[in-house]
Formats: C-alpha cells, structure tokens, sequence
C-alpha cells in the first residue's frame, strides 16, 4: 500500500479519530486499514445508522465515514441526526454511484463530503485533508513513520 | 414592446422566405413551376418601408447585447439586487467539474454547500440533470469575502477541477444601493452585461486552477453550453452550441442506412464466430493441455478480437448521429404551436452534440414532438394565468440530451402548470379507463402513468394540436419497442420532466445471462440493479402476490420456472433473485443459476416463428446454444396480469413450450 503522510489533528497532534458506518464488515475492514495508513485511528465501528448515533455520542469522533445503505436506519438519515445533534460534526458519505440521488439528499442535510465504493486510498485521503480543513495536520514527511 | 412586434413580423418573414426557398428547391429538382413569391415581397416591403423599421433595427441590436450577457429570471435579479442592497459583493463564480468525478450531481450540490458557507447563493446555473451540469456549475453570489477566499473554498479535491471567481460588482455603499432597489426590480439592470469571452477588462478576474489538472479549456468553449436567452424578442430563441455546427460538406459521404446495417449485422456474425473460436480454442486446450501451438493460438485470438471490437465499435459509431439533427426541427415547431395556442414560449436545447443510433433518433422523432406539442399545448400556461400564478409571463421549454452510463437521456421539461394526478383520477374514472376503486388504490405516480393509456385526455378542449387522447400511447408503445424507459417527473404549477431512456444501440447489449429450468435466457445488465441470494423462508405472500424482503425494501417477485414452486423441501431451497428494475419500480427475479455477463449481438425474431412478447430477441452464444432475450416490462406486465390465486399455479406462463424452442434454434443457427 501506498505511503500517505500522516494527517493530525492540529489542536493536540494526536491522530484524526474516525467513526466507520457500514453493514459489511468487510468494508468496514478495509476503511480502517485504510486510514490507518493515513495515521488514523478508528475511535468506533457501527453496522447500522441506530448504532451509528450511539457510537458518535459515545466517542464523538473527528470524522464518521457513513455508508449509504444499511438496515435499521439508512446513511442519511443517521447522518441527517448526527449533525442535527452536532453541526460540527464531519460526516463523509461513502457510496457507490448508483445511489448517487441520495449523496445529494446526505449533503444538502448536512454531510460535509463522500467518496465513491469501491474506495480508492488516495481519494479519500484528499477527501480527509480536505474535510479536517484546518483542524486537520499533515505531518511532514519526517513524522510520517507511523 | 414595438420592436417585439417587429420582431415577431420578421422572424415570421424568415421562415416563411424558408419554406419558399425550401418549395423552390423542390420545384428546381422536379423541373415544376416556381412558387409564388409576390405576397412574400410585400410583407418585405411593409416590414422595411414602415417607420418603425429603422428604430426597431436600432432595439434590436440593444436587445442582441443583452442577449451576449448573462440572462436571470426575474427573482433571480430580485435577489441580487437585494444582496447588494444588503452591503454583499456579487460574485460570479463558476467551477469546473473534475472529469473525473463519477458523481457530477453530487459534487455540484457539494460545490454548492461550500459556497454556501462563503456567500448566500442568488443563483445557480446550469440547471441540475442537465448535461452540463456535469460538467461545471456556475453561481453568482453575494458573500463578504474575498475573491481569493471565495477560490480556495471551491477547490475541493476530486471534484473541482478549475475554479474562476469574478468580481461583478464590489459590496456597494449601503445608502445607494437602498435608492436604487425599489425602482430597479423590473429592469434587468443589477447584473450589468459581462461577457466572459473579453473578461480580461476592467473586471478584476482571479483565475485558480488546482495543481493536478489540465490547462483549463478555453473560457469560450467553456461557456458554450449556459442556459439560453429569455425575455427579448418575439418568437423562441435558440442559442445552439457553436460545436454542433455544420462539419465541412467535403468529408461527408452520404451512404444507403441499408448498406451499414448489413455491415453491422456481419459484425454481429463475426463476434459469434469469435466467441466460437474461444470455445473451441478453450476445448483444445483441455484435451492437449502441453500443444504448443496454443499459445500462438490464443496469442492470434487476442489480436483477433481487439480488433473485432475496435471494428464493432466503429461500425456503430457510423449509425451513430448528433441528437443535434432532431432538436433542430424542435425551435420551428414550438414557435408555431405556441402561435396557434396563444402561448408565449421559450425554448432552449442543450446536449445537441450527444450521439445517438441513427435507428433510435429516428424512431423518437415523433415521440418528441408529440411530448414538445404538449408541452407548449397543456404545460404551459396562458400568459394571464401565468403571470397570476408570479411566474414569468414567458413559459419555458427545455429539450437536453446526454449520456449516462450506457444509456442517453433525452429530457424534455416545462416550467408549466404541471400534472395533477388528482384530476388524472377522475378523468380516468370519468372516461371508464378504470374503476372508482381501483383509482383510489393507485399512487400518484401510478396515475401519471395513466396518460400513456389510449384514448386518455385531461384536455378540456379538443384542438388543432393536442388533446384528442392518441399520442402518449404512442409514446409509450414506442419506448417499449426501444427497449426504454419513460419518467415523469412533475410538480403541480411548477412544471414537468419526461425523461426518456434510451439505449445507445439497438444491435448489441451488455447482458446477464441465467438459468430457468434448464433454459438459458438473458436480460440486459443495465435493468439488474443487484444480485441476492435468498431462501424460499423468505418468501412472504402478499394480497396473492410473492413478495421478498432484502435489506428494507419490499421486492414483487417473479418467477419464471414453473417447478420451484412446486417442491416439497420449499423452505430451505436456496434461491437466486435478481433485482431487476423496469420503469421505476424493482422487482426480484428468480432463476436457478447464474451464467455470466455477455455483450449479445441480438437477432430479431420474426413473428411467423414466434408469438410471444415476452422475448424480444435471441442471441447465440460461442457454443452454438441460443439464449432468449427476455422483454422485461412485458413480463412483468405479464405476471402482474396473471395475479396468481395460489403461488406456483398461474404464473408460469413464461417458459416457452419446447416446441416453440426448438423452432427457434433451427431458424437462428440456420442464419448463422
């Protein structure tokens, strides 16, 4: 896997911590070996939007990574209440392209971004740097040997 | 107001000095008499001899400038003008879609939520589902910040590619700005002309790009495709892209439509033969698994076959002709049924550069125009009526193509008074196209469908051009031929979107190709949204019907076998369902066994071999066997007519009897 500098929170320096959403455990596998790459840390995994919300109030995350479909409570409408309950929550959408209807009724109700399944590495890790704006770090490459 | 009589005089002298132009042409080749011109030449004279002419001349060229600019709806100005008057700097600010965001709708509205956190967005173009939209989105806003600002908001990685802020005009003293609102509001003048093509002028302009891309295209070019003029002259206007224009005549040939279907159809014949050869190729391999010819073999295939889709894929490419050739017949027709009802409308095309099968352009010709003749006819409102309602007194029609993954969208949508599916009810009950009951039990949308029906009119008035109830049965029979989908999208009072599906080509399509009790059939892959596996245990029965629960979504289901129904061990039996969506709805499929995914080169079946709509085509595979192409919508018509009493007893209507088969084998493999 390719090498990605390490993205930091930039209050304390400590790593960006994500909240995964998705059904399938696989996928939520490989979003975290994903950002563990990006020197992240998953802060809590969810397979449904009802856990989702308990999960964000729990660990109130930096970033929560939300999958569209899912039983119990859909993507958006678990996003939809994250950010209700916390506008400065960072939700990113991620989706594959058939559901692209719904990416645009997630953003209007206040998700900050969304990827496309299957998610490409690099692609998320702009989405990362861009969402955590500047609360986010990017360690310079020295720091990146996490 | 003059010069738009003036207008509307000359415009009906250009096309009438056309058709004449058009019925000398027609008399030079057949050698007739020449039409008659002399009334022609008196309205010349007339419109040039009048008084008005040199003043009219003199607006008009007032009204072209206006037209170069930026053309807002009234409340679009509206709100400009009161973000001015509110001490904000308006802002133009136009960003580039990366070509490579596979959600182009998505990533404008989230342009649209950063912008939002910089500025209050007065307006937004192009209009989302446009093809354009897909590629860049404009906004002019209000905001506080900077320029630079403003920029760096809108970069966003992975979905803009090239950001351009301009300024137009800086936050303005609040006490001139309060003058000036109340008087302003009819005019068009708080957005002052800014042409983008010399935008090198006064207007500061901050050009951004982000590191990745590509050197921007040409701001011109970029800019062909905004929303057409509104508001001047008299008849519709068009502003068609200047790409789609005429290519140069020398390079043009002109061949037979015949000749390129013939070519197509031996391509077709080829691509069997190359799936023949694998087959073959594959076979040997088994039984001489160390030949070492094989590799050469395979190695010839290879080459073999990228050429042969190279030669597939120009061979379609011929048949294949800008939708620009149809829409431009659309700007005469709307002009003239607008004339005869009474309507003042406008009408604007975009996409005219998508390409579509020469064959399929065709055959939604007459579709089109009868959805455009409506348009204007019942969408669009009288101008009293209209400008009741607080909408522009101009209605507004919108034709556009484009592509979508492998299929082109063709829309066409009105800023008119919209469908009431209420009054669609009770026309229905009224005309005896179905019961009292059963219209309380349709949904709205399902009522919209209704206006496909025969004999079907929610006009009150016959007339000229519309509202003798033929026409969106035709529509509709058409749609079904094309293996197409039709969407009405529509809100009361606002306006209505019929979005055609079509298919890139009638000749080849991706499909799926599955089992049914030992028959092989295929659907296209376009119509199969997902594959599930699922047990009998799952299977509930509503109301007479199966029905499946996957995820949270309750799917119809069809069954095409007639024995799965039967066994005795149901509850454990696995099964597979394909979730298929025809029109807007989706619905499980279930067959036995999964095959594969093939490009089909389909062949028509005649209907002396085979009565039934339920196929509407066959194919013949690598190995000699022959696959069914089934016409989804007629089955799923098929299996919602049969409304079985008891599962398994009357929906298995569907398989072929093998009679019917065997027939069919002989007559595709003989043309083979």
């Amino acid at each position: 896997m390719e090498q990605f500098a390490a993205v930091k929170r930039s209050k304390d320096g400590q790593p960006v911590r994500y909240l995964i959403v998705d059904d399938s455990v696989f996928a939520r596998k490989n979003l975290t070996r994903m950002i563990e790459t990006f020197g992240g840390q998953v802060a809590a995994e969810a397979g449904d939007g009802l856990t989702a919300i308990s999960e964000f109030d729990r660990t109130h995350p930096d970033i929560v990574l939300m999958d569209i479909t899912m039983p119990q409570m859909e993507g958006i409408e678990a996003a939809e209440k994250i950010v209700q309950a916390h506008p400065e929550a960072r939700v990113v959408m991620v989706s594959s392209v058939g559901y692209q209807e719904n990416i645009v009724a997630a953003l209007q109700r206040g998700a900050r971004h969304f990827v496309q399944k299957p998610v490409k590495p690099e692609v998320l890790y702009e989405v990362i740097k861009y969402v955590m704006g500047e609360d986010g770090l990017v360690a310079n490459a020295a720091g990146a040997g996490v | 107001m003059e010069s738009a009589a003036v207008h509307g005089a000359l415009a009906e002298i250009c096309f009438l000095t056309a058709d004449v132009f058009a019925a000398m042409l027609v008399s030079y080749h057949r050698g007739g008499p020449m039409p008659e011109t002399a009334a022609l030449r008196i309205r010349i004279d007339e419109l040039t001899s009048g008084k008005t002419a040199k003043k009219a001349r003199k607006k008009s060229s007032a009204a072209e400038l206006a037209k170069s600019g930026k053309d807002w709806s009234e409340s679009e100005k509206l709100g400009i003008a009161r973000a001015q008057a509110a001490g904000l700097a308006i802002y133009d600010v136009l960003v580039k879609i990366d070509v490579h965001c596979s959600m182009p709708i998505a990533a404008r509205q989230l342009i649209h939520n950063a912008i939002g956190e910089v500025g209050q967005v007065l307006a937004m173009r192009p209009e989302a589902k446009t093809p354009a939209a897909s590629k860049q989105a404009e906004f002019v806003i209000g905001s506080s910040y900077s320029v630079e600002q403003i920029s760096t908001k809108c970069r966003i990685p992975t979905i803009s590619s090239d950001v351009n802020v301009l300024l137009i005009s800086a936050a303005p003293l609040k006490k001139a700005s309060h003058e000036k609102e109340p008087a302003e509001n009819s005019a068009p003048e708080p957005l002052p002309v800014c042409e983008r093509s010399d935008a090198e002028g006064s207007t500061p302009r901050c050009e951004t790009k982000a590191a990745d891309e590509e050197a921007p295209a040409n701001p011109v070019a970029m800019h062909e495709v905004p929303a057409s003029s509104l508001a001047s002259a008299g008849g519709p206007q068009v502003r068609a892209s200047e790409s789609s224009g005429q290519p140069t005549a020398e390079n043009i040939l002109r061949v037979e439509a015949g000749r390129i279907d013939n070519v197509l159809n031996l391509v077709g014949e080829l691509i069997i033969g190359k799936s023949m050869l694998q087959q073959a190729l594959n076979e040997l391999g088994k039984r001489y698994p160390k030949e070492p010819l094989r590799g050469k073999f395979a190695d010839a295939m290879a080459f073999q076959a990228r050429v042969l889709n190279d030669l597939q894929r120009s061979v379609m490419k011929i048949r294949m002709i800008p939708v620009e050739q149809l829409f431009r017949r659309f700007p005469r027709i709307v002009r003239d049924v607008a004339r005869q009802c009474g309507r003042e409308v406008d009408l604007e095309l975009s996409g005219q550069e998508t390409d579509l099968d020469k064959g399929i352009l065709d055959a939604i010709a007459e579709p089109l125009t009868h959805l455009v003749r409506n348009a204007v006819s019942h969408g669009i409102e009288p101008v009293e009526q209209r400008r009741a309602a607080g909408k522009p007194p101009r209605g507004k029609i919108r034709m556009n193509a484009f592509h979508q993954g492998n299929q082109v969208i063709v829309e066409i949508s009105d800023d008119g008074r919209g469908i009431d599916a209420q009054k669609i009810r009770m026309k229905a009950v009224e005309s005896g196209l179905i019961t009292a009951e059963e219209a309380s039990r349709l949904s709205d949308g399902e009522c919209l469908d209704l206006i496909f029906r025969p004999g079907f009119s929610t006009a009150e008035v016959v007339t000229e051009v519309s509202g003798r109830g033929v026409g969106m049965d035709v529509v509709q029979s058409v749609v079904y031929r094309l293996k197409a989908t039709i969407h009405i999208e529509t809100r009361v009072g606002q306006g209505t979107t019929f979005r055609l599906k079509l298919p890139l080509t009638l000749a080849i399509i991706k499909a799926l190709m599955f089992w049914v009790e030992h028959h092989l059939y295929a659907i296209p892959l376009n119509a199969v949204s997902q594959i599930a596996r699922s047990t009998e245990a799952d299977v509930h029965q509503v109301d007479n019907y199966e029905v499946l629960q996957l995820r949270n979504q309750v799917l119809p289901l069809l069954r095409l076998g007639r024995g799965a129904a039967m066994d005795i061990d149901r509850k454990s039996t696995k099964l597979f369902v394909l979730v298929i969506t025809v029109g807007e709805k989706k619905y499980g499929l279930i067959v036995d066994k999964l095959e594969g995914e093939e490009e089909l080169v389909i062949k028509a079946l005649d209907d002396q071999t085979f009565v039934t709509d339920l196929v509407n085509g066959a194919s013949i595979l690598g190995d000699g066997k022959v696959v069914l192409i089934l016409n989804l919508p007629a089955v799923v018509e098929h299996v919602a007519k049969a409304r079985p009493t008891a599962i398994g007893v009357t929906n298995t209507g569907l398989l072929l009897n093998q009679a019917d088969r065997t027939r069919l084998t002989e007559s595709a493999g003989g043309r083979a």
